[in-house]
């Protein structure tokens, strides 16, 4: 019965009628609300029907919670679920009528919002969000997803593998990252930050493991980014969330010499090259962007246009200018400057 | 974020599981994973980002090194100072001999170093206790304060650095002992680091202070302000010999006790006062400071007392003593500095005559000073790539000396100033000294305005 009641719920949000009946009406959409479907399956046409009603559920909440989500001005949201309802395999041409026009809308009215992205659901995917809302209703089909890769250069005694590069679009949103859902892992190892640079996404865990045998610490006075783990001992580990994109330089209050950064991305198109300076980033979908590049040794922020088509850029060239000298006085926790041949 | 997670759990996962073409599995396969707990996230289009095929994080090529073994820092100060009166603290028609034991002949400091206007030794009978001078006198000028570069050596697999100060103090004029241009190496020593992971080390040579805490900011790009304490002159000299460093953390209280010990030639007095790479006793001094950090997240408070024992620097009897005591306190919280010392000096009566920076002089007096100086300084962080932090400041200090025989000089000073930072390698100061003679010395036209603008490299 309630099976019955949903199925029909859908059928009268997409103005179909029929097979509702009665019971369709009666029964309160809710999307998200935990419904059971306990189909007890033994047989091939029990199989086939579940499958059925799942796919009736899935439609029911897609296109009634975003509905729900556009009528609360949440935009994102409702682009984000049509979207992906678009997709939905042999979807009935009237469901795609009345949503095409609603979900044309609510990209409009998102703009270049990022759809958001919750802890413990997946992120926003990558082809959903670039798409045209004109193409939206053709969905289906999005175009296939390349790769971008070339080279960087420069970056001093460093090296061009210290370099972070992601992409933005040009022609439309960015959609962005994947978020691991295990802490991303930075030892602290013979008085230095291993990896020396880690690129995260944005929302990502960051775990300051310390490997050494003795007290290590780690400070950021970033701007936005600043925080202090305290003194932990060997085998201490402290979970850091990162939530603002940007550099996150870091530092240890007790050892003056270690220096590390964080590179915290909001793009799902991002990468680190090889230590020879060799990038690829890949499920890149064809179109216009742009692409940056940071790395310690440069002052600011490389960007460049990059055009990828179908078939995919390569031969793209990165330099790394070196106008940002290395760190010679290094600032304590507060700010203040260290003299390390006090000990201090 | 929260919200879009409460309302959203389960048909997210539906979404998942039958974009990736998985609708058709069989249904108690799909039951489980209904009620299992959420799987780490897909992505539909974009099953696996490229950044976990890459690579995790850039590691640093064997052998190298994120901070250069070998570096060189330097700066330049260049200021404008214009001092009150002659430049001196010396009164007209005071007869008083020598000139030094009757007035504070630190009074008006110009410059980092605390250098002062003039000494104006003009027919004045002294005893060697006499700063260097820029020699400008009352005249309002432009001077080149010093020329600082410095060599730091870290040895790339063994625990040793070596470390370099050298300094050319440009001065021009006649009027005694602020006459040359000398290049003065200000340090020069080795520093072994004894136990790998310790914060303990030993060094060699000539080098800082362990006496208080203004011998940490004795150089232009450290200090907040423009000029040091009256009590500067005591105990930020540098001298000859070696000492040792050790602190402990302590972690769970976010603390650490620090100890540095010192065994040196000569005492901590200024250059200008002692000379400082050879002990004309052969008694070293020992010098030691004690310290308590706490050092929270936005807060630190630092604690230390210091003593100094050993011969009076300016002498060849070795039974003739110099002590001293002191103590310090810091606290910093969200750009607000306040920092202190209270300084207490004894100088036993030399035997014979003395010999000081200045010269031989034929009086060694008993020497005493006590006071204290207090400071308070807000950093206002801007997060511009010109214009970095602006920081105004005032200190307050009182010190009262004497030598047997003579009246005790009470003076104080009001120091208040503003420090500018640019573009990290640019400093724009200035500061007005009011400089107040309490009792024992006559009052005296001795105020100082100075500026400094420091470039570092």
């Amino acid at each position: 019965m309630v099976i019955a009641s949903l199925v029909g719920a859908i059928l009268i949000a997409a103005g179909t009628g029929g097979a509702a009946g009665s019971a369709g009406q009666s029964v309160p959409i809710t999307p998200g609300r935990e419904t059971p479907l306990q189909i007890t399956v033994k047989t091939p046409q029990d199989l086939a029907f579940k499958t059925e009603v799942e796919r009736q559920y899935l439609i029911l909440n897609l296109m009634a919670g975003g509905r729900m989500a556009y009528e609360a001005g949440d935009f994102a949201r409702a682009a984000y679920d049509w979207d992906l309802l678009l997709k939905v395999p042999s979807l009935s041409p009237e469901v795609a009528r009345v949503v095409s026009p609603l979900l044309a809308e609510a990209q409009r009215q998102r703009g270049g919002a990022a759809a958001p992205v919750a802890t413990g659901t997946p992120a926003a995917p990558a082809a959903s969000q670039e798409t045209p809302p004109a193409a939206a209703a053709q969905a289906a089909a999005p175009p296939r997803a390349t790769t971008v890769s070339g080279s960087v250069n420069g970056g001093g005694a460093i090296g061009p593998g210290a370099a972070v590069l992601w992409l933005t679009r040009l022609d439309g949103p960015t959609p962005l990252p994947h978020r691991s859902r295990r802490p991303r892992v930075l030892n602290q190892a013979s008085k230095a930050f291993v990896p020396h640079v880690l690129a995260v996404a944005v929302g990502e865990t960051v775990a300051f493991r310390n490997d050494d045998p003795y007290f290590h610490n780690v400070f950021s006075l970033s701007p936005g980014q600043g925080f202090d783990t305290g003194l932990y001992s060997a085998g201490g580990v402290y979970n850091k969330t990162f939530t603002r994109p940007g550099p996150v330089e870091l530092l240890c209050n007790i050892h003056a010499s270690m220096v590390g950064y964080i590179y915290v991305v909001n793009s799902a198109y991002y990468t680190q090259p090889r230590a020879n300076g060799a990038f690829v980033i890949r499920n890149v979908p064809p179109g216009s962007y742009e692409l940056h590049a940071w790395h310690e040794s440069a002052a600011a922020v490389v960007k460049q246009p990059v055009t990828v088509p179908a078939s995919g850029a390569s031969g793209v060239v990165v330099r790394i200018p070196g106008d940002r000298p290395p760190m010679v006085i290094v600032p304590d926790k507060y700010g203040k400057p260290r003299q390390t041949q006090l000990g201090y | 974020m929260t919200r879009s997670r409460s309302r959203y759990p389960r048909f997210t996962l539906l979404v998942v599981a039958l974009a990736v073409g998985r609708a058709s599995l069989g249904g108690q396969a799909r039951a489980d994973v209904m009620a299992a707990p959420p799987p780490a996230a897909p992505d539909l289009a974009d099953p696996e980002p490229a950044e976990e095929v890459e690579t995790e994080g850039f590691v640093l090529p064997s052998g190298t090194a994120v901070v250069p073994p070998l570096t060189l820092m330097g700066y330049v100060d260049f200021g404008f100072a214009d001092a009150g009166g002659n430049g001196t603290s010396y009164p007209a028609g005071d007869n008083r001999v020598p000139a030094d034991y009757g007035v504070d002949t630190f009074a008006p400091a110009v410059n980092s170093r605390g250098d002062v206007a003039s000494i104006d030794s003009d027919g004045r009978v002294t005893n060697g206790f006499l700063p260097r001078s820029v020699n400008i006198g009352g005249r309002p000028s432009f001077l080149l304060n010093v020329v600082n570069q410095e060599l730091r050596y870290q040895a790339p697999h063994v625990p040793v650095m070596a470390f370099v100060r050298l300094q050319v103090l440009p001065r021009w004029g006649g009027d005694g002992a602020g006459n040359v241009t000398p290049v003065y190496v200000d340090q020069a020593f080795g520093r072994v680091t004894l136990i790998e992971g310790r914060e303990l080390f030993i060094a060699g040579g000539k080098f800082d202070s362990v006496f208080g805490i203004e011998y940490l900011d004795n150089s232009s790009v450290y200090r907040t302000g423009i000029t040091p304490s009256l009590f500067a002159r005591y105990t930020t000299g540098t001298a000859l010999g070696t000492k040792a460093f050790y602190r402990q953390q302590i972690a769970p209280l976010w603390s650490a006790l620090s100890l540095n010990v010192a065994a040196t030639n000569g005492s901590n007095f200024v250059e200008a006062l002692q000379p400082t790479d050879a002990s004309l006793t052969g008694v070293p001094l020992v010098s030691a400071r004690f310290g308590y950090e706490l050092n929270l997240p936005s807060v630190q408070i630092k604690l230390g007392a210091s003593g100094l024992r050993g011969p009076r620097n300016d002498q060849f009897d070795r039974r003739a003593l110099l002590e001293m005591f002191g103590f310090d306190a810091r606290l910093y919280v969200a750009g607000l500095s306040l920092s202190g010392e209270y300084v207490h000096v004894d100088e036993d009566e030399g035997a014979g005559g003395k010999q000081t920076g200045a010269g031989a002089y034929l009086i060694a007096s008993e020497f005493y000073a006590r006071g204290f100086w207090g400071q308070a300084a807000y950093a206002l962080t801007l997060a511009r790539a010109s214009l970095r932090a602006i920081t105004p400041y005032v200190r307050y200090e009182r010190r009262e000396a004497w030598f047997e025989g003579f009246r005790p000089i009470t003076v104080a000073r009001v120091t208040a100033g503003m420090r500018i930072d640019l573009w990290g390698s640019l400093i724009l100061k200035g500061e007005f000294l009011f400089n107040q003679e309490v009792a024992g010395a006559p009052a005296v036209e001795n105020n100082v305005l100075t500026t400094s603008v420091v470039y570092s490299w």
